[in-house]
């Protein structure tokens, strides 16, 4: 198993953003739904090794992320798409990958090419030279996406990836996201019901800071009935789950 | 269309025929990345041999505040401080270069001023050393513009040890107070608030500014300020379980 919790909780002062939550995850993907303030990015940080759970059990890639050596271990093999990318304007694309293939310590005599299959990956080869701050939202996107993937992680955490891609693009990137799950785990936070039907093969549904749901999208969709609301089944599904843990 | 059949001629040789086991997406991979590849800048091959980790260099040159416009920003500020020190006879520069430092160092790394801090937390190279080593570099750039222009300025050698260490103290503040509010402008308010409190004291106790640098009854003070931010920055860089 990828990633193995148990009863983690992360507290911000006395707001409690994740409530205890469990769960064992191996290879696939996993696409990580519910309303803002759900605890999802509070999770995918954890995960990232960004911020420390306040209390449970954690271990990603069969190691203790608490510790250390682990938590050095984890970081070389993980690949994390924050909510917002942060990026250095003044950077290419190419420059960035590479900056951060270096900071997952990718042996230097195999950064060229990790970085070129990385960004011919999210077919950005032909803005390869760029600067960040000529390039659009979407191919912002993609570079965020270039990097989380350049050390061919075994555990990836994508945070809103489809935010600012077009439909093409978005299509295109489903097609990736199974792609990866085929050898590695795969989370994916996201807002689109669409993203996860098109492309995760299990849905995690948080509401306050809770696991409201966890099962198949087909699974999820069938929760759903004509008096739920949403234009597509998977969407009535989504909303009849959360009008349940509300009521 | 109606195609023509020409099979080629057995044992033909043209420039176009490739073994079927070639995968040529893995090619182009191999000369992108050739093509596109960085060639590091002399500095930057020094960082890596100084410092043994290619990232750790990478981190340190795009430190915020050792790009070029916080250079020049730094440079016209000790050469106002040269022409101070000629226009005053006191040492202007000793006065100004802690509360520099402590500006660049609290600006070196850290949300709100680093645009990938939260990316570069999730890497396998701590980001405690980045912090680290840039607070470092930082440091060490203050102090060699400090030096050249004490150099410069008449009234220098004396007390150029002996503002190194308020500055360690300073910048050392700067950091902590940073670090632990995760805002790089209280930081540098700290630093700068500091370092002018201490100033406004030494002049109201002794009749003289440059007593801050000069005295050594202040040199257990500062570095036991210094001792106890770095402490600080250690224990809020710490990864445990946290609420915070």
């Amino acid at each position: 198993m990828n990633i193995e919790m148990d009863d983690l909780t992360r507290r911000f002062g006395r707001t409690q953003a994740v409530a205890g939550v469990s769960l064992q995850a191996g290879a696939g993907v996993y696409g990580l739904l519910g309303p803002n303030g759900a605890g999802k990015t509070s999770l995918l940080r954890m995960l990232a090794t960004v911020i420390p759970p306040s209390s449970g059990t954690l271990r990603l890639l069969g190691r203790d992320p608490g510790a250390a050596a682990g938590r050095r271990e984890i970081r070389r093999k993980i690949g994390y798409l924050p909510q917002d990318l942060g990026y250095y304007p003044g950077f290419t694309v190419v420059e960035f990958v590479e900056y951060f293939a270096l900071l997952k310590e990718v042996p230097s005599s195999k950064v060229p090419a990790a970085v070129a299959a990385a960004v011919e990956r999210v077919e950005l080869g032909g803005k390869a030279k760029a600067k960040l701050r000529t390039l659009s939202g979407g191919m912002l996107r993609r570079v965020g996406i270039a990097q989380a993937i350049v050390n061919e992680p075994e555990l990836l955490l994508f945070d809103e990836p489809t935010a600012g891609l077009d439909p093409e693009q978005r299509v295109t990137f489903r097609a990736l996201l199974r792609d990866l799950g085929e050898t590695s785990t795969v989370v994916v936070s996201t807002h689109l019901v669409e993203d996860v039907g098109a492309a995760c093969s299990q849905v995690v549904l948080m509401y306050d800071g809770k696991f409201a749901y966890r099962g198949t999208p087909a699974e999820l969709a069938a929760r759903g009935d004509e008096h739920s609301v949403g234009d597509a089944p998977l969407e009535r599904g989504y909303s009849a789950v959360l009008s349940g843990v509300r009521s | 269309m109606g195609a023509i059949e020409s099979p080629e001629p057995e044992g033909r040789d043209t420039a176009f025929a490739m073994p079927a086991d070639v995968d040529i997406d893995r090619v182009w991979i191999g000369v992108a990345g050739q093509v596109w590849r960085r060639q590091p800048g002399r500095l930057e091959l020094l960082a890596t041999r100084l410092l043994r980790s290619p990232g750790l260099a990478r981190a340190l040159l795009t430190t915020p505040s050792l790009l070029l416009p916080w250079f020049v920003a730094t440079l016209v500020i000790l050469c106002a401080g040269v022409a101070a020190t000629y226009g005053t006879d006191q040492s202007a520069v000793a006065l100004i270069a802690p509360a520099l430092s402590a500006a660049g160092i609290a600006y070196a790394y850290g949300p709100g001023i680093d645009p990938a801090w939260e990316l570069a937390r999730s890497m396998a190279v701590n980001d405690r050393m980045v912090l680290l080593v840039r607070a470092l570099g930082v440091f060490l750039l203050d102090t060699a513009l400090g030096l050249a222009a004490m150099l410069i300025s008449s009234a220098a050698t004396g007390i150029v040890v002996g503002w190194l260490i308020p500055m360690t103290a300073v910048s050392a503040l700067a950091l902590a107070v940073a670090t632990m509010t995760r805002s790089p402008n209280l930081g540098v308010l700290a630093g700068v608030g500091g370092w002018s409190a201490v100033l406004y004291m030494t002049q109201a106790t002794t009749g003289s500014f440059a007593d801050a640098v000069n005295l050594s009854a202040f040199t257990f003070f500062y570095l036991a300020i210094a001792a106890l931010c770095a402490a600080i920055v250690l224990y809020a860089t710490r990864m445990t379980r946290g609420t915070g």
